[in-house]
């Protein structure tokens, strides 16, 4: 599967009357983008902002973040089985607009997620700090459960990206890139004396905003599978949770998973990427120890000498992290598993909630336990009333001088497990 | 979990009412007005008794200190001994849950309704999927 993917470089985002994109400068009708989500008769006002690198700007309660992308060539359309018919994507021309994204924030419940600031020692720990921002902070009709608020806020925002990367789609880039992976068998005769590594990429799979869509299936109701990584640049994977922001997968993750773009940088020169399996994280034990079995079986079935597997969230994760550790180097497969830590304030506590001798080799995200003082800022986008509601917030966090004490789990992005951050022992 | 008729239903042990009305008819409920703690330690009392654990302790992201409840669900009869993975598996969570500190120690009751609603979407989303299968 071959993927040609354009980057458009944006460098501004206003609001205009008519909507374009123009030497970088993405304008946005808001009248236009207003109306295209009040169609939905689940929300009843959103609000449009924007945030710019620098702006003394705070944004909470994140829910998701998305980039704009679109699709030129080839089949399917972006977000499948979501936004648009179930069609395997992956293949033909992408546009991306690099340095745009769509930020969404609701009061889905009274216990609130996820703080981007755009400047301070905020703006540091999380990525989207970099990206100008299209926010939008959406209010449901009277009486909306949460689980439709979440799902209409969800799909409001993945409207709203695909809207803005429709105005790319007749824009030359700045930059154009080949992605291609190559069936199993052509993969190995192409590449005889390279290691063949893949990645496990594992995804929250629990409820009510601890949800991971692959091609608009719940993966909680998925066994172990794999997928072309090209697939997971279209937006095959969404992102439906935002519970422990440091920590969790946005929906631009996804679309930007650093793995993924690592081990194609390497594809050919020093390892073979040989394949992509998708996993789940679900409650239930015995689901655990299932697609952990499957996972190992498909690493062994797949003949792979090294696979990288990704851990998405806390706590639970933990015992499917070890178990796909343990699982797949007992077939012969050595393993590199890229996780975070939850080492207290000191960061001297056990990181993890398990623990196994075969995870010898560990990347971590950091520790979100780790405490940061964030400064007054000038404005805020969404609400402050749920600050000391967050994970990492602490009862009366909100000080009289305005800044906030959080622990670095508040902070959007922070300690990914992906590597999608800006935390480094270096 | 089992729905036919006089087979035993698995234990759901909680400290969430929400929980404890609405599986009452999926699961043997022990419902108790107790801490997120105390409810890993009842749960590893049942292990002791030789009950396996059938959903993880840890379940969801909300950080135990954040949610005030916990509904975990074991096996509704004792196997044949100790089962070793459900012990590991509840100790270490015992140990993360003390590491924890209590954030808020006052919660607004709307703030305790949604964490119920979280608590009780990931017990359902184990118990029904798993509603004809072992």
């Amino acid at each position: 599967m071959k993927l040609e993917v354009g980057y458009i470089d944006i460098t501004d985002i206003q609001f205009s009357d008519k909507a374009s994109l123009q030497d970088g400068v993405l304008y946005v009708d808001r009248d236009a983008i207003t109306a295209m989500i009040l169609e939905d008769e689940r929300i009843r006002a959103v609000e449009l902002d924007i945030a710019k690198p620098g702006e003394s700007v705070r944004i909470t309660p994140v829910k998701d973040v998305i980039e704009p992308r679109v699709k030129v060539e080839g089949p399917g359309e972006i977000f499948p089985g979501v936004l648009s018919k179930v069609q395997t994507v992956g293949s033909g021309r992408t546009h991306v607009l690099r340095g745009a994204a769509v930020v969404t924030t609701g009061k889905i419940v009274g216990f609130q997620e996820g703080i981007i600031d755009m400047t301070g020692l905020g703006a540091e720990y999380t990525p989207f700090s970099k990206t100008f921002n299209l926010v939008a902070n959406f209010t449901p009709v009277d009486g909306l459960t949460a689980h439709d608020y979440e799902n209409a806020l969800r799909l409001a925002g993945l409207k709203m990206a695909k809207a803005l990367g429709e105005l790319g789609r007749e824009v030359e880039p700045n930059e154009v890139k080949t992605y291609e992976h190559l069936p199993v068998m052509q993969g190995a005769e192409k590449y005889p004396e390279l290691p063949r590594v893949g990645y496990v990429q594992m995804l929250q799979s629990q409820g009510l905003m601890h949800d991971t869509y692959v091609y608009g299936v719940d993966m909680k109701q998925s066994l172990t599978t794999m997928i072309s990584p090209t697939e997971v640049l279209d937006g095959a994977i969404i992102s439906g949770n935002c519970v422990s922001a440091c920590d969790k997968n946005t929906t631009y993750h996804h679309l930007n998973n650093p793995v993924i773009h690592d081990l194609f940088e390497a594809h050919g020169k020093t390892l073979n990427f040989a394949a992509m399996i998708i996993t789940n994280e679900n409650v239930y034990l015995a689901d655990k120890e299932r697609s952990s079995d499957w996972t190992a079986k498909l690493v062994e079935y797949l003949d792979l000498d090294g696979v990288i597997i990704s851990q998405e969230g806390f706590g639970n994760p933990d015992t499917d992290l070890i178990m796909n550790c343990k699982k797949i180097e007992a077939v012969g497969t050595r393993t590199v598993i890229i996780t975070d830590e939850y080492a207290g304030r000191d960061g001297t506590s056990q990181s993890l909630a398990d623990a196994d001798a075969s995870a010898d080799a560990v990347v971590t995200g950091g520790n979100a336990n780790q405490v940061v003082v964030l400064p007054k800022l000038d404005k805020v986008i969404g609400t402050l009333d749920y600050v000391d509601k967050i994970a990492g917030g602490f009862e009366n966090n909100l000080q009289e001088d305005g800044s906030i004490v959080v622990e670095l789990q508040a902070i959007t992005g922070a300690t990914n497990e992906l590597g999608f951050n800006r935390l480094s022992a270096r | 979990m089992s729905l036919k008729e006089g087979a035993a239903l698995d234990k759901l042990i909680t400290n969430n009412p929400l929980a404890a009305k609405d599986f009452a008819d999926r699961c043997a409920v022990e419902y108790a007005d107790v801490s997120l703690r105390d409810i890993l330690v009842r749960v590893r009392d049942y292990v002791h008794k030789g009950h396996k654990l059938l959903t993880h302790p840890l379940s969801g992201s909300i950080k135990p200190g954040e949610t005030p409840y916990k509904s975990i669900l074991v096996s509704a009869a004792p196997g044949q001994g100790l089962d070793l993975p459900s012990l590991r598996i509840i100790e270490d969570s015992i140990v993360t849950c003390d590491k924890f500190p209590i954030k808020y120690p006052h919660i607004p009751e709307h703030v305790l309704a949604d964490f119920q609603e979280v608590d009780r979407t990931l017990i359902a989303g184990a118990l029904y999927k798993h509603s004809s299968s072992k």
